[in-house]
């Protein structure tokens, strides 16, 4: 049984050699790089120890890209939050149709979101944008929606909630779908409204289906990518750009691999140091039931 | 009295009320408009772009016609097809094989798992950019797919891995006992006695990841810039750009259409499976 036991283990080893080599190889090499200035790729490099690190302190663009990076991240975990658990409740009522409408929903998730940022960008454009020419079928003036950084990046924020909702949707639905019918009848004879029996049965205890929609959604838009370099480009003026962006540009564009990659290492931290409190937090707040 | 017996009676859709129909009538035009535009673009002709919302005055299918003729379009499909297959069965190998180890070696390991899994969803692809494209081109797997697809199969799996642990976990060690008495290997127990048992969580890794390395762009779009390794996503990327000259607005929409046509209809025909896969890999 023993010898069995090692056998066990060796079927391990596949699934460790790929992770170490796709995975920890590259964080070690992405952490040895961001020590150097190096233009990525010729042969020399200079070793600048934490110059990379503090450098980052001075630079605006990194700043404004973390900033940009919140509001994609939380931007988005609210928005599809509770459109997501609206859209729920509503699809939890019985007319013809939901489970179409469940279907049309959740479409979008399919979707690559560069190729869906690809579609909307001809939504949002200035001149013969889908937006502005609903607006002015009501003669409404255009709305230049991509004109600053800001109402760029508040543009790529609603269309990639837009794209996600399904997702939190689905997870709300099974939720709600798994709360015992009896609990929210007894709220019901004891007198309680629609609302008072929405906080106190059905809130509580979807709480793990929040930390499931909250986390992944946190963060997955706050590696937002995809939908950036197909709708705004970063622009205007690298203005909406976001971390992962700002990496992109700098290790491809302005050829500042060790800088790039200083950020990159940044980024993560900063994901793990804003997702692991929100994570516990919900997570202790889970009712058994 | 009779009345209100009547009433309590018909509940199921005599309660609905027509404004639930507006809600929902509101969210399919807000959910299928990009789809209506995108079609209705691609049957425009490029000298007919001025109304993206109206019908075109023609239909014209000339768009198609040449997308379809399109050896780009195609490689597109064939390259997609292989980073997809490799990716897929690498990952869901790999992932049963090590989490049926983990679980009979010892039952500790999963929390491990599952915080490592945790780890890694929170690398930004980006983040690691340099990291792993420096070290992809130091060993020759630039513009490879094996090299994109060892790539995306070990980014997947942690997860994967983690959601087999689970399921093992709860299949009886008296079944591999069994096996072994009859005298079958640890391998053959697995594939024979363990893999079929695993059949729920193979389906839906198997849609996850496949969907995933169809959508995949990032990685894709720096690793493959060779263009006859370009996948289906990139294809189109590259239809719409206007870079160089003029852009060809309604040929790129058709494009568009075509590419995302066997990621829908495989939608439509398995959403209850990609639902529920979606539920199960998310909860817990």
């Amino acid at each position: 049984m023993r010898k069995r036991r090692r056998r066990y283990i060796y079927m391990t080893i596949p699934a460790i050699v790929l992770l170490l080599a796709f995975i920890l190889l590259p964080l070690i090499n992405a952490v040895n790089i961001s020590f150097y200035r190096w233009n990525g790729y010729s042969q020399s490099r200079h070793w600048k120890g934490i110059e990379n690190y503090t450098k980052l302190f001075r630079d605006k663009l990194f700043w404004r890209s973390l900033a940009n990076t919140l509001i994609y991240g939380f931007g988005s975990t609210l928005i599809q939050n509770i459109g997501g658990l609206m859209a729920a409740i509503f699809l939890n009522k019985k007319f013809k149709g939901r489970n179409a409408l469940r279907t049309i929903l959740y479409m979008p998730i399919m979707i690559s979101p560069f190729i869906m940022g690809q579609i909307m960008y001809y939504f949002v454009q200035y001149q013969g944008g889908v937006f502005n020419e609903l607006l002015s079928m009501f003669h409404i003036k255009s709305i230049y929606w991509m004109k600053s950084g800001f109402s760029s990046t508040i543009m790529v924020t609603l269309i990639n909630s837009w794209q996600y909702m399904g997702l939190c949707m689905i997870i709300y639905l099974a939720g709600l779908q798994n709360i015992p019918m009896m609990y929210r009848e007894a709220a019901r004879l004891d007198g309680a409204g629609k609302f008072a029996e929405f906080k106190h049965i059905v809130l509580p205890l979807l709480i793990p289906s929040i930390t499931t929609a909250v986390v992944t959604n946190l963060i997955g838009g706050l590696k937002l990518y995809d939908v950036i370099v197909a709708l705004s480009g970063g622009g205007p003026n690298r203005q909406s750009m976001s971390l992962s962006y700002y990496i992109q540009l700098l290790y491809f564009n302005d050829e500042k691999a060790g800088y790039a990659s200083a950020i990159g290492i940044v980024t993560f931290f900063v994901i793990m140091v804003i997702t692991l409190p929100i994570n516990a937090w919900l997570r202790k707040r889970e009712v058994e039931y | 009295m009779d009345k209100t017996k009547v009433q309590t009676k018909g509940t199921l859709f005599k309660e609905t009320k027509w404004w639930y129909y507006l809600v929902a009538i509101l969210l399919v035009v807000i959910y299928l408009l990009p789809i209506y535009v995108l079609i209705n673009l691609s049957f425009r002709t490029i000298q007919d772009i001025g109304s993206k919302v109206r019908l075109p005055e023609i239909m014209n299918l000339g768009n198609y016609i040449s997308v379809f003729k399109s050896s780009a379009v195609w490689r597109g499909f064939i390259n997609t097809v292989i980073l997809m297959v490799e990716t897929v069965v690498l990952e869901i190998l790999v992932s049963a094989l090590g989490a049926y180890g983990l679980v009979r070696s010892s039952n500790r390991l999963s929390e491990m798992i599952r915080t490592l899994n945790m780890g890694i969803m929170m690398i930004p692809g980006v983040a690691l950019l340099v990291g792993t494209y420096s070290l992809m081109v130091k060993f020759n797997m630039a513009n490879t797919l094996w090299g994109l697809a060892l790539l995306s199969a070990a980014g997947g799996i942690p997860a994967t891995m983690f959601m087999y642990a689970n399921f093992v976990s709860s299949i009886p060690v008296a079944l591999d006992e069994a096996a072994m008495i009859d005298g079958a290997g640890v391998l053959r127990t697995f594939f024979q006695i363990i893999m079929p048992q695993l059949k729920a969580v193979t389906v839906t890794r198997i849609i996850m990841s496949a969907t995933g390395s169809w959508n995949n762009y990032l990685m894709p779009m720096y690793l493959l810039q060779d263009k006859t390794k370009h996948t289906i996503i990139l294809t189109i990327k590259e239809a719409f750009n206007t870079g160089n000259g003029v852009g060809d607005l309604p040929k790129a929409c058709a494009t568009c259409v075509v590419g995302l046509l066997p990621i829908i209809v495989l939608y439509l025909f398995l959403q209850r499976y990609i639902i529920e896969g979606q539920i199960d890999s998310s909860v817990k």
